[in-house]
C-alpha cells in the first residue's frame, strides 16, 4: 500500500533523507528505530505532507497515487493519518467541533454521506468505550491545557475515529509513563486490523514491548541500513546503534 | 461654525425634538450648551489625536438628515427574523432611533425596575431624569455625544431602584430600516442601577438590508455601590451603514461592569468606551471582538481613568482583519496619583489574514501611582501554520482550517456571552461573516 522508493528531502539547505527505500504491505507493522538526528521525524513528516521539506528525488506512493503530489488533506483523504510527537493545541476550538469536521470532511471526501450530530455521538462513545477513554477531553478545546497523556491519547482516539488506511505514529510513546504508554499502545492494538497498517517512529525499544512489530528498520543519516524481524529491536536495546558500525553512529 | 460643520453635520443639532415632548429647561439648556460645545470644537481633522487613524470626510460627504417621524410601518411579523430564538428577554425594540412601545415586550417588571422610552418619560416624568441625563459625561462633551445631546430626543431609560434585580436580560433591539434619504438617528440610552441592583443589558444593532443610514448613540451608565451590571454589545449593522457609540460609565464603590462589545456590521465604526470611577474597590471588565473586511473600518477608542483607589479594570480586545479591512485600537489606562493599588491590564491582539489588512493599535499607560499592578500588550499575527497544518493533516480544507482557527480565536471572547442564546446567535453570526469572508 505504501512504496517508498530512494527518497531524498531537505530541510533549508540541509539534506536529511538520502535515498530511503520502504515498502509497507496492508495490515503490517513497521517500527522504524534510529538515533536522534537520523531522519524519523523528517520521514513521518514528509509523508503527512508538512510544509517546510522539499524533496529532491525520489517517489513515494501509497494506494496507488502519487503522495508527493497530494496536500496533506488530500493525503488524509486517501487514509493517511498522522499522530503528532507534539500535538497542538488550539485555543478555542472545540474537541468535539474538531473531530466531527474532520471526520464529516474525510466521509463526504470518500462520497460517504456526512454524519449527522447524533450519529457522530453515537460513534465517538463507541470509540471512547472501545480505548476505555472517558469523554472530559471531548469537552475542552483541542489539546489545549492537555497533560502530555492526554494530548497522545487524543491523537490515538482521532485515529480510532477517522479509520486511517496507514497510521504513522511520530514518537509517540516520547515523554509518556508506563500507565500512559501501556494506554496508547492498547488503544493501537485495538485498532490493528488486517486492513490497517502502521509505522511506528521510536527511539526507543521500550514501545515495541507493547505494541508487536512485523518489521523493524534502522534508520542512520537519511538511509534504513538494516531490516529485520521484532528480534532485531530487541538486540538493539541490549547494543544500542553502536555495532551496526560508522553508518549508524 | 466651520465651514465643514455646516456642511456635513449642521443638520444633526438642528433636530427638533417630537412634537409632543413638552421641554424641560433643564434640557433646553443641556441642548444650547451642546450646541456651543460643537461650535466652539468644529470638526477634528487628522491631527486630532483621538482621530489620527480614522477620517471622518466618508462620514461628512453623506449628507445625513435627521430622522424626522416615527416609522410606522414595521410590524410584529417583521420582527420574527430578528429574534433570538431561546432568548427569554424583557424586549425594547426601536426603529429608527424611535422607541416601539407597541413592538417592545416589557410585562412583568419586577417591583423597582422602570423601562421606559426616553421621550415618553421626558413627558410624563421629567424629574426621573434630571441630574441624571448627562450626569455621567458632564459639559466636556466629545464631538459626537455633543451632536447626540444636541439633538436627542429618544432612547431607552432603565433604572433599577436600590436591590432590585432582573432574572431576564433587557434587550434592546436597535433597528434601522433605510429611508428614501440618508438619515442619522441619535438615540440615548440611560442606565441607572441603585446599591446592590443588577441586570443584564443586551444592545443590538441591526438592519433588515444593506441600506444606508447612520447611527450615533450615546449610552449613560452609573452603577450605585455594589451594583452588577452585564453590558453586551452586539453591532451588526448594514453593510453600508455608518455607526457611532459612546458610552460612558461611572461605577461606584464596590460595583461590577462587565461590558462586551462586538463589532461585525458597518462600513465605518467607531466606538468610545469611557470610564470613570466613583468609589473604591469597583470591577471593569471590558472585552471586544471586531471583524472587518473590504471596505470596512472598526475603531474602537477606550479611556479608562482610575482616579481612585483599589479599583480594577481588565481590557480585552481581539481583531480578526481580512480583505481590505482596516481597524483601530487605541486604548488608554489612566492611573492618577491617588490611585493606589490599581490593579489594571490591557491586551489587543489582531489577526490580519489577508496582505491589504491593517490595524493600528495603542494600547497606552499613563501611571502617576507607584504602588499599582498595570500591563498592557498587543500582538498582531497570522494564523499560525503549525495548527493549520494540524488541522488539514486531519482531512480539513485548508480554508475551513483557517475559518475554523478564526472562530476559535473569537471563542475566548464569544465564550463570555450570555445567556447561551445569546452567545449562540452570535457565535453563529461570526462564523457567517467568516463564511463570506475571503481566506483562501
Amino acid at each position: 500500500m505504501l512504496s517508498v522508493k530512494g527518497l531524498r528531502a531537505k530541510v533549508g539547505e540541509k539534506e536529511i533523507l538520502k535515498g530511503l527505500d520502504l515498502e509497507v504491505g496492508r495490515g503490517e507493522v513497521h517500527a522504524i528505530m534510529g538515533p536522534n538526528g537520523s531522519g524519523k521525524s523528517t520521514f513521518a513528516h514528509v509523508l503527512s505532507g508538512r510544509e517546510g521539506y522539499t524533496v529532491t528525488g525520489g517517489s513515494v506512493t501509497f494506494e496507488g497515487r502519487d503522495l508527493l503530489d497530494l496536500t496533506p488533506e488530500e493525503r488524509a483523504h486517501l487514509g493517511l493519518f498522522l499522530a503528532f510527537q507534539y500535538p497542538v493545541e488550539l485555543p478555542g476550538v472545540n474537541n468535539t467541533y474538531f473531530l466531527k469536521a474532520a471526520l464529516n470532511a474525510i466521509r463526504s471526501a470518500r462520497g460517504q454521506p456526512e454524519l449527522d450530530a447524533v450519529a457522530f455521538l453515537r460513534l465517538m462513545k463507541e470509540r471512547l468505550k472501545v480505548l476505555h477513554l472517558d469523554d472530559s477531553l471531548l469537552k475542552r478545546p483541542v489539546n489545549f491545557g492537555f497533560s502530555g497523556g492526554e494530548k497522545k491519547r487524543n491523537e490515538i482516539f482521532q485515529m480510532a475515529l477517522l479509520e486511517p488506511k496507514l497510521a504513522i505514529l511520530d514518537e509517540t510513546d516520547s515523554g509518556l509513563d508506563i500507565d500512559a504508554l501501556r494506554i496508547v499502545a492498547d488503544g493501537v492494538n485495538a485498532l490493528r486490523s488486517p486492513e490497517r497498517s502502521v509505522i511506528l517512529v521510536t527511539h526507543y525499544q521500550r514501545l515495541l514491548d507493547y505494541i508487536e512489530p512485523d518489521f523493524v528498520h534502522v534508520l542512520a543519516h537519511g538511509r534504513i541500513i538494516r531490516s529485520g524481524g521484532k528480534e532485531l529491536a530487541l538486540e538493539l536495546e541490549e547494543k544500542g546503534y553502536g555495532w551496526l558500525g560508522e553508518e549508524a553512529a | 461654525m466651520t465651514a465643514a460643520l455646516d456642511k456635513g453635520l449642521l443638520p444633526w443639532l438642528t433636530a427638533a425634538p417630537t412634537a409632543d415632548t413638552v421641554p424641560s429647561g433643564w434640557l433646553e439648556a443641556q441642548r444650547a450648551q451642546a450646541r456651543a460645545r460643537v461650535d466652539t470644537q468644529g470638526i477634528p481633522g487628522n491631527k486630532a489625536e483621538n482621530w489620527r487613524y480614522t477620517s471622518l470626510t466618508r462620514l461628512l460627504a453623506q449628507g445625513f438628515v435627521p430622522t424626522a417621524e416615527s416609522l410606522t410601518a414595521v410590524q410584529r411579523e417583521d420582527l420574527e427574523d430578528l429574534l433570538i430564538p431561546g432568548l427569554e428577554s424583557y424586549r425594547v425594540l426601536m426603529v429608527n432611533g424611535r422607541f416601539m412601545p407597541g413592538l417592545s415586550d416589557l410585562h412583568d417588571l419586577p417591583v423597582g425596575v422602570r423601562i421606559a422610552g426616553l421621550a415618553a418619560l421626558l413627558k410624563s416624568d421629567p424629574d426621573a431624569l434630571q441630574g441624571r441625563l448627562n450626569g455621567v459625561i458632564g459639559d466636556a462633551q466629545p464631538l459626537f455625544a455633543a451632536l447626540n445631546t444636541a439633538g436627542l430626543d429618544d432612547g431607552l431609560v432603565v433604572l433599577l431602584e436600590r436591590g432590585a434585580r432582573l432574572e431576564r436580560p433587557i434587550e434592546l433591539i436597535h433597528l434601522s430600516v433605510g429611508m428614501d434619504e440618508p438619515r442619522v438617528a441619535q438615540p440615548r440610552h440611560l442606565i441607572v442601577l441603585g446599591d446592590g441592583a443588577q441586570a443584564n443589558l443586551i444592545e443590538r444593532y441591526l438592519s433588515p438590508g444593506d441600506s444606508l443610514y447612520c447611527t450615533n448613540a450615546v449610552v449613560e451608565i452609573t452603577l450605585g455601590r455594589d451594583a452588577l451590571l452585564t453590558h453586551q454589545r452586539i453591532q451588526a449593522e448594514s453593510a453600508r451603514a455608518f455607526h457611532l457609540s459612546g458610552l460612558y460609565l461611572r461605577l461606584g464603590t464596590a460595583s461590577r461592569y462587565q461590558g462586551l462589545n462586538v463589532g461585525l456590521g458597518a462600513s465605518w465604526a467607531r466606538t468610545d468606551l469611557c470610564v470613570r470611577f466613583a468609589g473604591e474597590h469597583a470591577e471593569c471588565d471590558l472585552q471586544g471582538l471586531y471583524l472587518a473586511g473590504d471596505g470596512q473600518l472598526m475603531d474602537f477608542h477606550l479611556d479608562v481613568d482610575h482616579q481612585l483607589p483599589q479599583c480594577t479594570s481588565r481590557e480585552n480586545f481581539k481583531g480578526i482583519l481580512y480583505g481590505k479591512g482596516r481597524a483601530v485600537f487605541d486604548g488608554l489606562v489612566r492611573v492618577a496619583r491617588d490611585a493606589q493599588k490599581t490593579d489594571a491590564a490591557m491586551t489587543n491582539r489582531n489577526l490580519l489574514l489577508c496582505e491589504g489588512a491593517e490595524v493600528d493599535t495603542k494600547p497606552q499607560l499613563q501611571i502617576n501611582a507607584d504602588d499599582v499592578k498595570c500591563s498592557h500588550g498587543t500582538t498582531v499575527g497570522q494564523i499560525d501554520p503549525e495548527q493549520l497544518f494540524y488541522l488539514r493533516s486531519r482531512g480539513i480544507s485548508a480554508a475551513r482550517a483557517r475559518r475554523l482557527l478564526c472562530l476559535g480565536f473569537a471563542g475566548e471572547i464569544l465564550d463570555a456571552l450570555v445567556p447561551e442564546a445569546l452567545r449562540e446567535q452570535v457565535t453563529e453570526q461570526v462564523g457567517r461573516v467568516l463564511e463570506q469572508a475571503p481566506l483562501d
